[in-house]
């Protein structure tokens, strides 16, 4: 039976990662799991991004061999509005991806998440990801690398934002461009807390991201053919293993029933107190874990009916 | 080491020479999680027991270098990286008095990926801090 592929994004570590956290400490903490990958954020965790000194490319590799852990995916950004009054062009966003899809396989990584610029309320990223993106198709053919631009809260699956990518990839027929889904599309209870800056503010500013989404879980099979990633985006699990945003126990099945067998790379985003990510983390691991077996031991159960 | 908070308490001080101090300082970690080219950051304002010392009128000092706000719009390839702190220069004639003050921050993010309504991100911070030589 073929299961999930467990992992944890250092995104989790936010706050703690550069005051009371070394990426030494985060490897132990994302080890300690039981996890098999880790996904880095290039210009977080990646000193002197983009042109890391060598010796930090050695201790890379050593942290890699002696937590056993694999690169999954390195996240990065098109920074469309690089200037206040000046936009990137085609052309700078496409070196930008380049830049990234070389030092990210040179540590090893799989999969990179450019988060490009937007134009709207429904993040509709700039024109020129297309473009940028085309010109990059011929490089991640050759480092082995898929590019995933996430679908992410508010944007749900059903929505011209993703028709763009899926009508992308059916064009070029490419096989290194996919799409990443974060589970925060599935947010079904209101926040009480976020981890991505002022929560009055975004009360106050986008309501609708405080809400939740509600994508409906059927909805992953219209698209889960292109999707060979997915973050893990969570706010708060308690004592009893009881997510109080994100329906684990309608999400696991689904993915089950897909045959999804990639990755759910934990994106811990809620109270940033110092320590709460680390422990938060190994609670999402437990709760999946235990949805995963309990959904096996029902599937050997019925075949033994 | 960093403080927790985004203001430190080391780096709070009065600059110019005693006697006739010119402005203060105040030194700030990266608020953000990821690095920030420094064109992404549209400047800082200070408050210091209520009063505002606006971002237009500050420096940004990364390093031994400092910026003007349009000096940062134009530093695209220089980047705060996060476990990096950074000082914010506010001009202010005779400097600040010695004791404890309340003092804000309020740094002006641009994340592009952000609805445009939302550029630039507020991203606030406020705590006492200690100015030790008047």
């Amino acid at each position: 039976m073929t299961g999930f592929r467990y992992g944890v994004s250092l995104y989790s570590y936010t706050d703690d990662f550069g005051t009371v956290m070394t990426l030494e400490d985060a490897f132990d903490h994302v080890a300690d799991t039981g996890s098999t990958g880790i996904e880095i954020l290039g210009e977080t965790s990646v000193p002197l991004y983009p042109e890391p000194p060598a010796a930090w490319i050695d201790t890379w590799f050593s942290l890699i061999e002696r937590h056993k852990l694999e690169p999954t995916n390195f996240a990065c950004w098109v920074d469309t509005r690089i200037q206040i009054d000046r936009n990137m062009s085609a052309e700078e966003g496409a070196a930008q991806i380049a830049q990234d899809l070389r030092l990210a396989h040179r540590l090893g990584f799989k999969f990179i998440r450019p988060k490009f610029g937007v134009i709207d309320r429904e993040l509709t990223p700039d024109p020129i990801w297309e473009g940028a993106v085309e010109r990059c198709l011929d490089l991640a053919n050759q480092l082995d690398l898929m590019i995933l631009p996430e679908i992410h809260a508010p944007t749900p699956i059903r929505h011209p934002v993703t028709n763009a990518y899926i009508d992308f990839i059916e064009r070029t027929g490419t096989k290194h461009f996919g799409l990443m889904i974060d589970t925060g599309i599935f947010q079904d209870r209101p926040l009480d807390a976020w981890g991505g800056g002022d929560f009055e503010a975004i009360k106050k500013g986008a309501p609708e991201m405080v809400y939740g989404t509600k994508v409906p879980v059927e909805h992953l099979d219209d698209v889960i053919k292109y999707v060979p990633f997915i973050q893990a985006k969570f706010h708060r699990i308690d004592e009893n293993l009881h997510d109080h945003q994100i329906p684990w126990d309608r999400i696991v099945p689904k993915l089950k029933d897909l045959g999804y067998s990639g990755y759910l790379s934990s994106e811990y985003e809620g109270a940033r107190d110092p320590w709460v990510a680390i422990e938060q983390v190994r609670r999402q691991h437990a709760l999946i874990r235990q949805l995963e077996d309990q959904y096996d031991a029902a599937k050997l159960e019925t075949a033994h009916a | 080491m960093l403080e927790r908070s985004h203001i430190q308490s080391t780096g709070f001080r009065n600059v110019g020479p005693q006697g006739a101090r010119t402005g203060f300082e105040v030194r700030l970690r990266q608020a953000n999680y990821r690095s920030s080219r420094l064109s992404l950051i549209e400047g800082v304002d200070i408050t210091v027991d209520g009063v505002l010392y606006p971002a237009e009128n500050n420096l940004f000092r990364l390093g031994e270098r400092e910026y003007t706000l349009a000096e940062l719009n134009e530093a695209t390839q220089t980047r705060l990286y996060v476990g990096d702190h950074f000082t914010v220069v506010v001009p202010k004639e005779g400097g600040l008095t010695r004791g404890v003050h309340l003092v804000g921050s309020a740094i002006r993010y641009r994340h592009p990926y952000f609805p445009p309504e939302f550029q630039p991100a507020i991203v606030r911070n406020e705590r006492h801090a200690t100015i030790i030589l008047p």
